[in-house]
């Protein structure tokens, strides 16, 4: 059989919704759809699918790379080898991608935001979205990709049929690393997914000291104060107000974003804002893309203007 | 415990302008400054904090040209023990052949390790996959997105892994493991100038890389570099800054946000 595999990426008994653009990447292959997923309550659009297989395992299992491994090796052996293996660009897509990669020696490309059907040929990120590499596969072997999210669901076709199923059993259980239980972050001082306008911070702050510039900025313009993960990582604002993949996705009237360049773990929390004004010296900026607004300029200039003329 | 830890030398592209040459065959990378990469430094960190409390040694590798030295001298400076530089002119893009040779490198010198610490991903290239195919050729457990090490133990350790949306995971892990360390795990210490150049007094072994390049083949190949799209991208307000704040602030009013 010729397919294009899918892991279907769940979690707390929801199927990812990035799981499509896995699925959008197979479409565009025009390969037959197989979507492997685990045991559990759960909906999935199963009318773009032509394959649907349960693993007879719990969704934390399944999200295990070293079990991950053990369903790839039975899938194999009841279908043959597939034409390309697709995860979502996603915190366990690449832990699983890479080791699947590693345990089967299968080439690798991870980020994956495009790709020509004619030249065969994958885009990925480099530089945090300043170039593309054009990558093709130089081995005649199943390619691991893992796909941006956002980047392929427009190639999903619905096939207008229900798919078959099948099920996997009888994988090990793994003892060498073992799922405990899931933490939730701490609920923070303020709900930013509640603000109307945000005012958020990236890298460009530059150190700690300013911060408080900037809160005495968001006060005089009533605007909740965010930042990037760079901001969050380095500790000097809580990590409820981070915005983005691993903080929070918000759809603010106006998101104000000074110093952020943005990378796409931040645009996927933001783009959805109705009007996003961005103020970087960066004129490449991969931010100035998304904003409907920019100013190139030092962030610290702006927010002593804006000071300026709101104190007056 | 023995931990190695790699660390690697990538340029620090934020803020530059960066520009494709040769047509389309190479990136400029002649005017960017270098710097650690930010999650290796997050590593190293993490590394060195877990010897300091329970015993042991820091190793830190790095794969590069001899620039690459820095680096290691700036984890010595943190607290690892030594470091070792594989040295290679030419930058791997492929992963799986970043990670083969490590993989080489560690069996055929016999390096001892309890636990391999990389960075979840490097600033340059943004794979996010040389500690999973490694682990995977050692046959070891693997564990990303590491935001959070609570327990470390004789025959394990226990971590958290940052999933999306503010979630987490809580994860039992048996030595000897490879982890991913996420940036924002801890705050990494402050490395002086003074300390970089003190540490240049320890020893670092170099190893010609060449020495471990069976079976190190690209699976992958950059055929171009390209800019990416432009979409419609913003209307710019004016370069003349109290203008442009003039302006800006209309916009929200204009929202109805001011």
């Amino acid at each position: 059989m010729s397919y294009g595999l899918v892991i279907g990426e769940v979690r707390k008994n929801i199927f990812e919704e990035r799981n499509i653009d896995a699925i959008g990447l197979v479409h565009l292959l025009q390969k037959e759809s197989v979507l492997l997923i685990p045991n559990g309550h759960y909906e999935i659009q199963e009318g773009i699918i032509n394959l649907l297989i349960t693993v007879d395992v719990e969704e934390t299992q399944f999200l295990n790379p070293l079990a991950m491994v053990h369903v790839l090796e039975k899938m194999i052996t009841a279908h043959g080898k597939p034409d390309m293996i697709v995860f979502t660009h996603s915190s366990s897509g690449i832990e699983l991608a890479s080791y699947a990669a590693g345990y089967f020696d299968f080439p690798l490309i991870t980020d994956v935001s495009g790709y020509d059907t004619e030249k065969k040929i994958f885009y990925k990120s480099y530089y945090s979205d300043k170039i593309f590499g054009q990558f093709y596969v130089t081995q005649d072997e199943t390619p691991i990709i893992t796909v941006r999210s956002g980047s392929f669901r427009e190639h999903v076709q619905a096939k207008g049929f229900s798919p078959a199923h099948e099920t996997i059993d009888g994988i090990p259980a793994i003892t060498n690393r073992t799922f405990m239980e899931y933490v939730e972050e701490e609920k923070g001082d303020v709900d930013i997914t509640k603000a109307e306008f945000l005012l958020s911070i990236g890298r460009g702050v530059g150190n700690k000291d300013e911060i408080q510039h900037y809160e005495e900025l968001a006060s005089l313009l009533k605007a909740t104060l965010s930042a990037s993960r760079p901001v969050i990582d380095k500790q000097w604002l809580p990590k409820a107000r981070q915005v983005g993949t691993s903080g929070k996705t918000v759809k603010p009237k106006v998101y104000l974003a000074m110093g952020i360049s943005g990378a796409f773990q931040h645009i996927a929390g933001m783009k959805d804002a109705d009007c996003i004004i961005a103020v970087n010296k960066d004129p490449e900026a991969p931010i100035f893309q998304y904003a409907h607004y920019g100013i190139i300029g030092d962030m610290h200039k702006v927010r002593d203007k804006l000071k300026d003329i709101l104190k007056t | 415990m023995n931990i190695l830890v790699f660390t690697k030398r990538v340029p620090a592209t934020q803020e530059e302008e960066l520009r494709i040459t040769s047509e389309g065959k190479r990136v400029d990378l002649s005017k960017i400054p270098f710097k650690v990469n930010d999650w290796d430094n997050y590593s190293v960190e993490e590394a060195v904090r877990i010897i300091e409390k329970s015993g042991g040694a820091v190793t830190a590798v790095s794969i590069g040209d001899t620039e690459s030295d820095e680096v290691l001298r700036r984890a010595i400076a943190m607290g690892a023990k030594d470091g070792f530089l594989l040295e290679r002119g030419e930058i791997l893009h492929d992963p799986s052949t970043r990670a083969t040779l490590m993989y080489n490198f560690i069996k055929k010198e016999n390096i001892p390790f309890d636990a391999i610490f990389t960075g979840v991903q490097s600033e340059d290239d943004q794979f996010a996959a040389t500690g999973g195919i490694l682990a995977a050729k050692l046959r070891l457990p693997f564990v990303s997105m590491v935001i959070g090490i609570d327990a470390v133990e004789k025959d394990h350790m226990v971590v958290r892994r940052e999933l999306e949306g503010g979630l987490q995971e809580r994860i039992t892990v048996t030595l000897p493991c490879v982890i991913s360390i996420q940036t924002g795990i801890n705050e990494p210490r402050y490395v002086s100038i003074m300390g970089v150049r003190k540490a240049s007094k320890v020893e670092r072994k170099v190893f010609n890389a060449a020495q471990y390049e069976e079976n190190v083949s690209s699976k992958i190949e950059v055929i171009q570099w390209v800019y990416p799209q432009k979409k419609a991208g913003a209307t710019l307000l004016p370069a003349d800054i109290e203008m442009a704040c003039k302006e800006l602030l209309g916009i929200l009013k204009e929202k109805g946000v001011y």
